[in-house]
């Protein structure tokens, strides 16, 4: 018996019980759809997530107060009042490679113009960080460096933050918002910029001058700033810059060798590095339960040939009669097994294909099709197929033709 | 040499409490050419003792020899072999696969051949067998659209489809009027001429 001929056989037996042949490939439908839909879902996070980074600029430079790696007492990144202004002098006179650099202090604060209020990120940073984060003003101006030498109070908004206070679209240049009881002139609006590395959203906040928030906001006169933000002149420049920014900022905090800084430099690609991590572990996680019901689609299976084989024990005895070996009734219920996991494999890519484009579509989630996804759920239906219809087969193919034949 | 020969064959039913002798030592020789009827009333034993004659089923006691070769020290293997080749079986209860055509029904046997038969030529074969018994308009019918005699001459025309040395009935008139069971036995003696 050629195997197109236990296909053909095996086609017709399923051919036969049409509802049932459908309902148990639709355990192995869903199972491979929902395989396909959260690999698709997670390359397309990661996909923007580069996008992301090339938005941001590439040549990013962070410096955070503190060190969470510290022995001992635990302090947080920006919880140690380790970095001044004095620092950023420093890097500026001595790392020439650091092209454009702002001193960083924030806060988050309830803002309010005339009859409406929000709650949101108010960054306290220097003229340079529009050059560093690559990010245009789009009304009126962002603050100069005499505003920053006098902390004067001065706002360029983000435009989640101007829609939310001066309804969307609105010109709120020249207008006043108040931030703790204290007036504030807004100066411009930031161009829309979306969500950023973290998935938190750029455009809810608001720029002040660093000054400010020292010596307005937080109510206390010093040169603390929790953290600089630097733009390195070359893409290729950017490590060997955090290395030099690492080094001077040691000598200017005294910090004998061996012993650990007391601040941290993450360049975007470390950042870039940790999310991506994060979207894959999550994928990786999120495939996994899918998988999970890839297994139950295989139970499923085997249940249903065992419930086939059963009633289906006139027919093997019959066949045995009239020569039919062992391994042709293996072959037969195998092949029947197979063709159910890889035809519901086939429909659930498709399944999958389409909700993922759907999920693009109608909720704008990005996505990108995985090929190899699709290669390994193919395999794996197969695989599941031949496993869990293998036990099946094999108790068929060990019946006795005529215990077969009698039986009720 | 018989090409069957059976000595002393016996077997035994045993159901729980009850031990049933279907078959009680039969001895037996049978020559090619030979046409041989086993008669006897109802549950005498006739049924189980052709299924061991096809070798579907065991004995329990005595021996079997068909062509010379001892039958219980065949493989599963081999006794599927003479059973799809050498021996064309019709069952008393036709044992026809339901929901399938009469022409695949009877193409089954061929499915299992050695050197396999390519589809035209095991629908040709079929054909003939089914035109053979005088289904030639029925080929196309499913068991359950089929009558009593037409299944019996299904059944018969699958045990022949193979050209087997020997043909096992298991009452194959059974069910047909006493024209068509004429038909049946002259088909048969035709057959063994
Ligand atoms: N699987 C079995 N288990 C127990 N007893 C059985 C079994 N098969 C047959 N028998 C018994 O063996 C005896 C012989 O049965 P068998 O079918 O061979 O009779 P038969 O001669 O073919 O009868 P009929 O002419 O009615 O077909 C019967 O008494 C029957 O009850
Ligand atoms: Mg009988």
């Amino acid at each position: 018996m050629t195997l197109l001929v236990t296909i053909r056989v095996a086609l017709k037996a399923l051919g036969r019980n049409k509802l049932r042949t459908a309902l148990t490939m639709l355990g192995m439908i869903i199972g491979v759809a929902a395989v396909i839909t959260m690999v698709a879902l997670g390359r397309g996070a990661q996909q923007e997530i580069e996008t992301q980074i090339q938005s941001a600029g590439t040549n990013l430079i962070r410096v955070r107060a503190g060190n969470f790696r510290r022995g001992g007492v635990s302090m947080g990144v920006g919880g140690a009042p380790t970095l001044t202004v004095e620092d950023v002098e420093a890097i500026r006179r001595e790392v020439p490679g650091a092209r454009y650099l702002a001193a960083g202090v924030s806060t988050r604060d309830q803002v309010i113009a005339a009859n409406r209020n929000w709650n949101t990120q108010i960054e306290g940073t220097d003229v340079e960080l529009p050059l560093i984060r690559i990010w245009d003003v789009e009304t009126g101006v962002f603050f100069n460096p005499s505003h920053v030498r006098s902390a004067a109070k001065v706002a360029v908004l983000g435009s989640v933050v101007r829609d939310n206070l001066f309804g969307e679209g609105a010109d709120p240049v020249g207008e006043r918002i108040r931030i703790r009881n204290q007036s504030f002139q807004v100066l411009g609006v930031m161009a829309p910029k979306g969500t950023g590395g973290f998935g938190q959203d750029q455009d809810d906040t608001i720029f002040v001058p660093y000054t400010t928030v020292q010596k307005k906001l937080r109510g206390r006169d010093g040169t603390n700033i929790s953290g600089i933000t630097i733009s390195a002149d070359s893409p290729d420049n950017v490590n060997p810059v955090a290395d030099e920014i690492t080094a001077v900022l040691r000598a200017q905090h005294g910090i004998p060798p061996g012993e650990p800084d007391d601040f941290m430099v993450r360049t975007q690609t470390d950042i870039t590095t940790m999310r991506s991590q994060m979207t894959q572990t999550m994928t990786g996680l999120l495939a996994g339960i899918a998988g999970v019901s890839l297994i139950v689609g295989g139970i499923g299976i085997m249940n249903i040939m065992l419930v086939s084989v059963t009633e289906r024990t006139r027919e093997i005895g019959l066949r045995m009669a009239l020569g039919a070996k062992g391994r042709h009734v293996l072959w037969q219920f195998l092949v029947e097994a197979i063709v159910l996991s890889l035809v519901g494999g086939v429909v659930g890519i498709g399944l999958g294909f389409g909700v993922s484009e759907s999920l693009t579509r109608v909720l704008l989630w990005p996505t990108a099709f995985p090929a190899d996804a699709v290669a390994l759920a193919v395999g794996f239906a197969a695989a599941v197929g031949i496993f869990f219809g293998f036990y099946p087969a094999r108790q068929a193919a060990r019946l006795d033709p005529i215990d077969s034949l009698r039986f009720e | 040499m018989p090409v069957i020969a059976v000595r002393d064959l016996a077997k035994t039913y045993s159901t729980g409490a009850v031990e049933v002798r279907a078959v009680r030592g039969v001895n037996l020789d049978i020559e090619a050419g030979e046409f041989v009827a086993v008669v006897g009333p109802s549950g005498s034993g006739k049924s189980t003792f052709m299924h061991i004659l096809g070798c579907l089923d065991r004995p329990t006691r005595g021996s079997y020899e068909l062509e010379g070769r001892d039958v219980s020290r065949l493989t599963r293997d081999q006794l599927a072999d003479i059973r799809n080749t050498k021996i064309g079986f019709v069952f008393q209860g036709f044992n026809l696969l339901a929901r399938t055509s009469a022409l695949e029904n009877v193409e089954l046997p061929l499915l299992y051949r050695g050197p396999s038969v390519r589809g035209a030529e095991r629908r040709r074969r079929a054909l003939a067998m089914l035109d053979a018994v005088g289904l030639a308009d029925r080929v196309d019918h499913m068991p359950n659209q089929l009558s009593g005699g037409q299944q019996q001459r299904v059944a018969i025309a699958r045990a022949l489809v193979n050209d087997p040395a020997i043909l096992l009935a298991d009452e194959p008139t059974g069910n047909l009027d006493s024209t068509t069971s004429r038909e049946v036995l002259d088909l048969f003696r035709q057959l063994n001429a």
